[in-house]
């Protein structure tokens, strides 16, 4: 695995999502839907995907000693790393935020605990949405972006409907004092759970199609 | 010992099928493996490194069955489609250092005196490579970790006569000095000519034969004759035949013979075989 991370980092990846790492300075604009950042995120995921099918990423590998499932589970740390690098690049710009900027975001949730924990569960349901879409073909990437894309939009409606609806959202997770970020922790708890598990259920789900998957 | 050996492979696709493909090939050995453009080539192939999974069959590489060890036994071989055809943009010597992780054998040495050899420049990117290098610098990669059998999927195909000269000269050398075997597919015959020491035809999905070439060679002859000639008795012996203005000729299994009349029998060669066998 050390040798295909190698493979991943010097050859599939593409310079967007690092560029796209930036875009964590989104969470600065006082009134801004924070949730696009992390939809640039993937934006930069499927531009990886992109590259890689153009470079025929899947064939070059096929000649070398790897297991199939191997390629699947590779890609998926390559993911992750992404995804993760961008949350924790947004934490020291959420800290500016809410410490600098004294003015509530008046078209979503604030940059907050709260907020992160729903964007890692939004990652998941990306994550499982594109990639077992992707490897069903190994090289269809425009439908399973456009379905996990669509996903999201929903996907932050919802957050947002929630917010106004539950009361304990409503009450402490539109806020930025320390007091209120402290009760946000199990909602960043119950993100940072459903993210792993729903990626590693996409990644059981990929590699169990790509195996089976015939490579023409 | 066999180096490789497939029995009763098959794969059903919606317009196509493999159908029972069994050969085997020895250690030390070129086997071509010739048959026009649809044959089944290519699938063959895919279907034996798993690109493409087999509804039935048995792969082995080295005795050893391919689905149970196809880790180690990757170690062991090179496959090489066509030329290097990923990673369009990349320099030559980023590939070499993320691939040669992936080999226990890796032998950096001998890496280095085969582009020199090959008067491959690792700074270039491989777009810029012509097909012929393309070829060479898979060779490269695969000779290097010290594969035992090399897999080409028609190599040749898109170098012109003096590179493939070129190359089928390298192939000999390779399994004199390296003792690799070498499987690959063509349907140019005169690669078979110059360096194949083992064919295997395929046809529609079948293999219709599969033996060394003096025997394959053997096996048919042509016959020449006039248009008056070519009776009901004599056109059912052929395996096709065609007419032209001289007259007619064909193609007829050695054991068929002797065909009674003024008729010319000679020796075939590979590009008459398979333009008869095709037009059956």
């Amino acid at each position: 695995m050390k040798e295909l991370m190698y493979k991943e980092f010097k050859l599939s990846m593409h310079p967007v999502p690092y560029i796209f790492l930036s875009l964590s300075a989104l969470l600065l604009i006082p009134n801004y839907p924070y949730y696009v950042t992390f939809f640039y995120t993937c934006l930069g995921i499927f531009l990886v995907f992109q590259a890689n099918r153009e470079n025929r990423d899947i064939y070059y590998m096929f000649g070398l000693p790897i297991r199939k499932r191997d390629m699947v589970k590779a890609r998926f740390y390559l993911v992750v790393c992404i995804e993760l690098a961008q949350i924790v690049t947004c934490i020291p710009f959420a800290f500016i935020r809410d410490k600098f900027i004294p003015m509530n975001n008046q078209v979503g949730i604030e940059a907050n605990v709260a907020f992160i924990g729903l964007a890692f569960i939004m990652l998941g349901f990306f994550n499982f949405i594109f990639l077992t879409e992707y490897y069903k073909s190994g090289y269809k990437i425009g439908v399973p972006f456009a379905k996990a894309s669509t996903m999201m939009f929903f996907y932050i409606v919802i957050a947002e409907v929630m917010l106004r609806v539950i009361p304990y959202m409503r009450d402490y997770c539109d806020s930025v004092s320390v007091e209120n970020q402290i009760k946000q922790l199990p909602v960043l708890l119950l993100g940072v759970i459903l993210f792993i598990l729903i990626t590693f259920l996409a990644y059981k789900k990929s590699a169990d199609n790509f195996d089976k998957l015939d490579l023409l | 010992m066999d180096v490789l050996s497939i029995q009763n492979l098959n794969k059903k696709y919606e317009k196509f099928a493999l159908k029972n493909v069994s050969f085997s090939m020895k250690q030390g050995t070129i086997m071509g493996f010739i048959g026009r453009n649809g044959a089944g080539k290519t699938s063959t192939l895919k279907a034996l490194l798993n690109y493409v999974h087999a509804d039935s069959g048995t792969i082995k590489f080295f005795g050893e069955d391919f689905s149970d060890n196809e880790f180690l036994i990757k170690q062991k071989i090179g496959f090489v489609s066509g030329g290097v055809n990923y990673y369009p943009k990349k320099k030559l010597k980023i590939i070499t250092e993320v691939t040669k992780r992936f080999y226990e054998k890796w032998d950096e040495t001998a890496y280095e005196s085969y582009l020199e050899r090959f008067h491959l420049d690792p700074e270039k990117k491989v777009d810029e490579l012509s097909e012929g290098m393309k070829v060479k610098y898979q060779l490269a990669l695969a000779l290097s970790h010290h594969a035992k059998l090399l897999i080409f999927d028609e190599p040749t195909s898109g170098l012109d006569p003096v590179s493939r000269d070129d190359l089928l000269d390298l192939f000999i050398t390779l399994v004199e000095e390296e003792h690799v075997s070498i499987l690959f597919s063509t349907h140019i015959t005169s690669d078979l000519e110059k360096c194949a020491s083992n064919i295997t035809y395929i046809k529609n999905g079948e293999i219709i034969a599969s033996m060394d070439k003096k025997s394959f060679l053997d096996g048919y002859r042509i016959v020449k004759g006039s248009s008056e000639k070519l009776t009901g008795a004599i056109s059912k012996k052929l395996i096709s035949f065609k007419k032209h203005a001289d007259g007619f000729s064909g193609l007829v299994h050695t054991e068929n013979l002797p065909i009674d009349g003024d008729i010319e029998i000679l020796p075939a060669d590979l590009e008459s075989i398979m333009i008869y066998i095709e037009k059956e």
